[in-house]
């Protein structure tokens, strides 16, 4: 079955049955997630319809992050409070925006702070050993 | 007179552990942080994009939470920070 993927890094979308495993835009490797059709829709200027539950999103980060140096936070509190904030996002902006940052309301700036966004350009990640985005949802490997 | 806010958001978990932190400050140094949920209140998103020639520069380019703003010394401090450092943040 066919579904939507997202590049964290340059936000490409593809839909397919499987992720690339290298984006033909930036070329980084396993950079895909899955996202719902509505994030898709949204990603690509059109009206939101048929987003993620809570728990397809959790199961789509843990896949994604599976493929990674990193992994979805294990401090559950941690992540349940920014699942609360990811959906409260989504349910009034359209779009899961990083609890944690503050859209702009320009559409291509503000594209990036969708979750997951390309974390590995923050200073908390990039070349930190116990490395975090900058909300905490994900947390580099050990 | 030094004016400080603090931009927040509720689940944001780094706004949530920088609280008692705050309060720590306020009781200690007799100051007042004037704090600004950024979320679910679109009256204090706006007050915080307004500032975001000043605020990004400072914090990665971005509007992140928590910030931490002395609106007389234009001086901001992000994220999760040890007590002293938003202390000595503050004394500037």
């Amino acid at each position: 079955m066919k579904k939507f993927w997202r590049c964290f890094v340059c936000n490409d979308i593809h839909y397919g049955v499987k992720p690339p495993e290298l984006c033909p835009t930036c070329r980084v490797l396993n950079a895909y997630v899955e996202i719902s059709a509505g994030e898709a829709r949204r990603m690509m200027g059109l009206p939101a319809e048929g987003g993620f539950s809570r728990e397809k999103f959790r199961e789509a980060i843990e896949a994604f992050a599976a493929r990674n140096e990193f992994r979805v936070n294990p401090d559950t509190e941690r992540v349940d409070t920014l699942l609360d904030g990811l959906a409260a996002n989504e349910e009034k902006h359209g779009l899961r925006y990083c609890p944690c940052r503050l859209i702009t309301k320009d559409f291509a700036e503000d594209s990036k702070l969708v979750c997951p966004c390309n974390f590995l350009v923050h200073e908390t990640y990039k070349g930190v050993e116990q490395g975090e985005c900058w909300c905490g949802l994900f947390v580099r490997r050990s | 007179m030094k004016k400080y806010m603090m931009f927040h958001a509720r689940e944001c978990p780094h706004c949530r552990k920088m609280m008692p932190v705050v309060e720590r400050l306020e009781k200690e140094e007799g100051i007042a942080f004037e704090k600004l949920e950024i979320w679910h209140d679109e009256k204090n998103a706006d007050l915080m994009r307004s500032f975001k020639s000043v605020l990004a520069p400072q914090c990665g380019g971005q509007l992140r939470t928590p910030t931490f703003f002395n609106t007389e010394t234009n001086m901001a401090i992000c994220g999760e920070v040890p007590y002293e450092t938003l202390k000595d943040w503050a004394k500037k």
